[in-house]
């Protein structure tokens, strides 16, 4: 991908739920390569900014850019227009996304769910999708499940599974959202583990976290958001330690006292 | 005290055989329509485009709210008249169980694919595959497990329900019996064996559906 392209562009994003507004008006750029964490209260519209993203809400006003092309929308005469089908896939597809509820498909295996979209959307023979599904679960340590239904599963290897599934597809964009919420705290960090390695290895991330620990160690930039506006953003040093708004140093002092 | 003589339910033993293979025929031709046309109606009342939801409703609630009886002696008689189409009247059976039946498939469809996770369709949009790849790879396999035992309920009813063709002269288990009771004047044990055989044809049906939930709860 052309580095000069902003991997995500955001202009004006708004979104209503009928009467509430729950984005009033996002800007934001992701550089490729870049890691950025989403931290807020809940209902501060993070996730729903990342489903925006990932196309799942699609009645949003403004405009969503994924390396430069506009997602499931075209301009035509001054004015931007819905548009779906293939034209829509092919952008919504750069990015993969990873669920709080990990989302797994019960009635197919492990590699199943890994290969479902290369056999359909890439139109991959078995064997094929089968070997980048085998050395997808041997990258998040899964080698040993690959015949299981998601049901045997922990929840921690559920949600690496779900990981592996996403980047089965090749996104160039990798979405996360609150994926370690629904996990028992013991399962937490081999989810992070992995989601750090990916970084390394240079996958451009929009993580929406409760994790102030995994915001601060693999983000290069952090954004706090509250009431559906970006408040503050910026480097983890300088969000996390020292907040220029008095709403991120309130929530940044609630999160650690979650801990006593 | 009545004096039972079931001797003579043995002796028509013909009669409730080839009885019972019209019913069959009747049922299995009205489950194949029934669920064919029940699974696209089903399928469009849970589509996001009202103009095929708002049909599909009207469909749904034309045929569960009159009764069955009228619609056979309605598609056998008035259609002739109004259209000039003619069915016989094994056919014109078939064809009101399958229309009948179908509005109660579609709403067993409907309900079994609003059950599945919302989360596993984003999943799968995210990924790139379309309505289609959604609806039947990721959607209706897991919607089918939940619409098995309500389907199973249905065959049965048909069986039951293919009884009402013999106001038309069908003569399937009911009409063919009936027949009989009229020159023997035995309806207590005619009747009665008669009830026998629905059950004997019914049973089963249920005994195998009761296994393939079985195997599908070990499966996932």
């Amino acid at each position: 991908m052309d580095s000069t392209v902003p991997a995500i562009q955001l202009q004006a994003i708004k979104k209503r739920f009928g009467s509430l507004e729950v984005l009033c008006g996002i800007d934001l750029e992701v550089k490729t390569g870049e890691v950025v964490c989403v931290i807020g209260p809940s209902g501060s519209g993070k996730s729903t900014l990342l489903r925006c993203i990932a196309y799942l809400e699609d009645d949003f006003e403004g405009a969503i850019y994924l390396g430069g092309e506009l997602l499931g929308r075209v301009f035509k005469g001054g004015r931007l227009e819905r548009v779906g089908g293939a034209a829509l896939r092919k952008v919504q597809m750069k990015a993969g996304m990873v669920f709080q509820q990990f989302n797994l498909w019960p009635h197919k295996t492990v590699l199943g769910n890994i290969t479902e979209a290369l056999k359909l959307v890439k139109k991959m023979p078995r064997d094929e999708a089968e070997a980048i599904g085998d050395q997808l679960l041997g990258k998040v340590g899964l080698s040993e499940k690959r015949n299981e239904y998601p049901s045997h599963l922990s929840g921690g290897q559920q949600q690496r599974v779900a990981i592996a599934r996403a980047l089965a597809m090749h996104p160039e964009i990798m979405l996360f959202d609150e994926v370690t919420s629904a996990l028992d705290p013991e399962l937490v960090d081999e989810v992070l583990r992995v989601m750090k390695q990916l970084a390394e290895e240079g996958m451009t991330m929009v993580v929406v976290t409760h994790e102030i620990g995994f915001a601060s160690r693999v983000a290069d930039r952090v954004v706090f958001m509250d009431g559906g506006v970006i408040i503050e953003e910026g480097t983890p040093e300088k969000v996390l330690k020292n907040p220029n708004q008095a709403r991120t140093r309130e929530f940044l002092s609630l999160m650690a006292h979650e801990e006593f | 005290m009545y004096d039972w003589s079931f001797s003579v339910v043995w002796d028509y033993r013909v009669v409730y055989i080839q009885g019972a293979l019209i019913t069959l025929q009747l049922s299995l031709l009205a489950v194949l329509f029934s669920l064919s046309l029940g699974l696209v109606v089903g399928i469009a009342r849970q589509s996001p485009r009202r103009s095929l939801s708002f049909p599909a409703a009207w469909y749904v609630e034309i045929f569960r709210d009159t009764p069955l009886l009228i619609q056979i002696v309605w598609i056998f008689y008035c259609l002739p008249i109004l259209m000039g189409v003619t069915l016989s009247a094994f056919w014109a059976s078939v064809v009101a169980l399958s229309l009948h039946m179908s509005a109660y498939v579609a709403e067993i469809v409907r309900a079994g694919i609003a059950s599945v996770d919302k989360g596993h369709i984003d999943a799968a949009k995210i990924l790139g595959l379309n309505y289609f790849q959604i609806m039947r790879r990721i959607i209706l396999p897991q919607a089918l497990r939940r619409m098995l035992p309500p389907l199973v309920n249905n065959f049965a009813d048909i069986l039951k329900l293919s009884a009402l063709a013999s106001v038309i002269g069908v003569y399937e288990l009911l009409h063919s019996v009936e027949n009989v009771i009229m020159n023997n004047f035995r309806p207590l044990e005619m009747y009665s064996a008669l009830a026998v055989v629905y059950f004997m044809l019914i049973f089963p049906v249920a005994f195998v559906a009761r296994r393939a939930e079985l195997y599908f709860a070990e499966r996932f």
